[in-house]
């Protein structure tokens, strides 16, 4: 398999890396995290309406630039790299590969050309299960129940959610502001992304979204990219909690000489770049099965092992990071802290290393 | 109006160079290359003189090995309408630039010529300046202010003693400086069109040119640490310290 990049796709690493270096460094992450929303909405607007990132994934004939999972994954490599805070994951990670994957033509014409040219946002739920049901009344599809983990939701996004009809599973279109919303934020331990209990009481749907056909494959589809898109997320967090710590470590001086210069902290670092350097070759495999349209039980598999290494690289290095800085890694004014934080919440999104292991010894026994 | 903008590919300002073990050069294996930032900012300001109306066509010229087409690229991205690579693989003087560039001039016969003040990886400062005495056309350089009425260029050049305002006559070369603009971001639309535009390849020999009597790099090193400062508590005590340095 074949993961050299393109031309096109190191320009397209290199623009999100240029434009993040600063506009996301620590002091605009942590006054991000201090806000009311969650993210700075002039980053928000540049991303979606100026450089064009939310295009990246919608097809050509709907606005958008028709790229794949490749372009989709190297931005998500440095929104992580700079603990991005903004609703990119959610609308472009979650919610645009949901409509693509598994969203009929009406519901793909109707929102992604939005999303493409940045003037809307999506909210989705990140927990397995489907919490919500829906009924079908006068003509309108009406939701109840309570939505957890729903990834950025505010009044000014579309909560795409998925409930149960009396014929299966079914996904909706749903505006924050709707009559029968109820957005409760929660209280995480990573502030640098937010997430919300939607409550629904005769919430009215915009939309429902599925198409019949594509929903039992497509929803497999967009688990598996989903899971590839937060691993690339690991994978720059990880890379940069090894910068930061090389850094710190040949300028942190002990004893007359910098403390990188000794021999058990070199074993460290060279421990966590070996680590990080695997989680690639694992990260670009399974984006470039991707970009092939492979089957989704060997798609499935990949994404499974790339979040899976990923998870645990991150956790690592992030705690890594912390022990390496000494006694000011934990303190607030560093940043390793905030990467250990990022760390621990994302383990735990769309499946724990465990539960993922679980998944592959389910196809390989 | 043509506007022609010379562009370098260098090491990238981010990263921390290291000095070959026999100090013959800088590593550059693995290293990240990008468009040399005062031609990113010459660049900008091609483009912002097109967006105005002043300018009809932007043209990026490069000289370097195959890799140098990347820059290109980013300079199409950035808006560039076409571009053109003089490939040479081997390390070129600023002469040789020089001469490579003027006649790269000749053939476009642009209205104005910009390009940075110099190239982060040598610091020369030397192409500007001899491309337009050798061209005989006027030159304002370590431009922070530029403004075109016709066939003149108001420049606000930033020297030692503070800014100087000339006005040159066109064509000129004009070298950007830090403050003539702010370099935009690179849109993802405007990547994917980039490749859709021309880029022609020439050689020095297509130019008729020839180059110039090389220089020779006899040794590369790291610049001396840095040593450590003192304290001083008076003036006087700071005054004899600087006497003691040979500095006052």
């Amino acid at each position: 398999m074949d993961f050299s990049l393109t031309d096109d796709q190191v320009m397209i690493r290199d623009a999100a890396q240029d434009f993040l270096a600063d506009k996301s460094g620590s002091e605009a992450v942590r006054a991000a995290m201090a806000s009311e929303a969650g993210f700075d909405a002039a980053v928000w607007q540049a991303i979606g309406a100026e450089l064009g990132w939310c295009a990246v994934a919608v097809p050509e004939e709907l606005g958008g630039m028709g790229l794949g999972p490749v372009e989709l994954m190297l931005i998500q490599e440095q929104a992580g790299y700079h603990l991005l805070c903004s609703p990119f994951f959610s609308t472009v990670c979650l919610g645009t590969t949901l409509l693509k994957s598994l969203g009929s033509d009406e519901a793909q014409g109707e929102f992604l050309p939005k999303v493409a040219e940045g003037s809307s946002r999506f909210a989705s739920s990140i927990a397995c299960g489907v919490e919500a049901k829906a009924e079908s009344r006068s003509g309108q599809w009406l939701l109840n129940g309570v939505v957890s983990q729903v990834c950025d939701a505010g009044e000014d996004s579309l909560l795409l959610l998925f409930a149960e009809t009396d014929d299966g599973a079914g996904l909706f279109a749903v505006p924050g502001n709707a009559e029968g919303v109820s957005i409760v934020s929660q209280t995480g331990w990573d502030a640098s992304r937010r997430f919300a209990t939607v409550e629904l009481n005769d919430a009215v749907a915009a939309m429902r979204c599925d198409d019949a056909t594509r929903l039992a494959s497509g929803g497999r589809k967009a688990n598996a990219l989903s899971r590839l898109y937060v691993a690339a997320e690991q994978l720059g967090a990880a890379q940069r909690c090894l910068d930061m710590t090389v850094a710190y470590i040949s300028e942190r001086k002990q004893f007359g000489r910098t403390i990188a210069s000794f021999q058990a902290i070199k074993h460290r670092c060279a421990q966590m770049m070996v680590q990080v350097e695997g989680l690639r070759s694992a990260v670009y495999g399974a984006a470039a099965l991707a970009a092939d349209e492979s089957d989704v039980q060997a798609l499935s598999m990949e994404c499974a092992m790339a979040k899976a290494l990923a998870s645990d690289v991150l956790f690592h290095c992030a705690g890594e990071a912390i022990q390496l800085h000494g006694g000011v890694g934990f303190t607030e004014e560093y940043d390793p802290g905030l990467y250990f934080k990022r760390a621990r919440a994302s383990k735990g999104w769309l499946g724990t290393p465990e539960e993922l292991r679980a998944e592959i010894a389910g196809v390989l026994l | 109006m043509k506007v022609l903008v010379s562009v370098k590919r260098v090491v990238d300002y981010n990263v921390r160079i290291q000095v070959k073990g026999d100090g013959s050069g800088v590593n550059l294996d693995g290293v990240k290359m990008s468009m040399n930032p005062f031609d990113e900012i010459a660049m900008e300001e091609a483009v912002r003189l097109k967006e105005a109306g002043t300018a009809e066509e932007v043209i990026a010229v490069t000289i370097g090995g195959d890799k140098a087409e990347e820059q290109l690229r980013s300079a199409l991205a950035f808006g560039a309408d076409r571009a053109i690579h003089v490939k040479v693989n081997e390390e070129v003087s600023p002469l040789t630039a020089a001469r490579i560039l003027k006649a790269v001039f000749e053939k476009e016969q642009p209205g104005l010529f910009l390009m940075g003040k110099q190239a982060i990886d040598d610091d020369n400062n030397q192409t500007g300046q001899m491309t337009s005495a050798l061209l005989g056309i006027p030159q304002a350089t370590f431009a922070g202010e530029l403004k075109i009425d016709g066939n003149k260029a108001t420049v606000v050049r930033e020297v030692d003693a503070g800014l100087e305002t000339i006005e040159v006559d066109l064509p000129a070369v004009v070298t950007a400086d830090l403050r003539l603009n702010e370099p935009r971001y690179l849109k993802l639309p405007d990547i994917m069109k980039a490749k859709r535009k021309p880029v022609e390849t020439v050689s020095m020999a297509d130019l008729g040119v020839e180059a110039a009597p090389g220089l020779t790099v006899t040794k590369t090193s790291p610049p001396p640490a840095r040593a450590a400062g003192i304290k001083v508590k008076t003036v006087d005590e700071l005054v004899a310290a600087l006497k003691d340095k040979g500095l006052v």
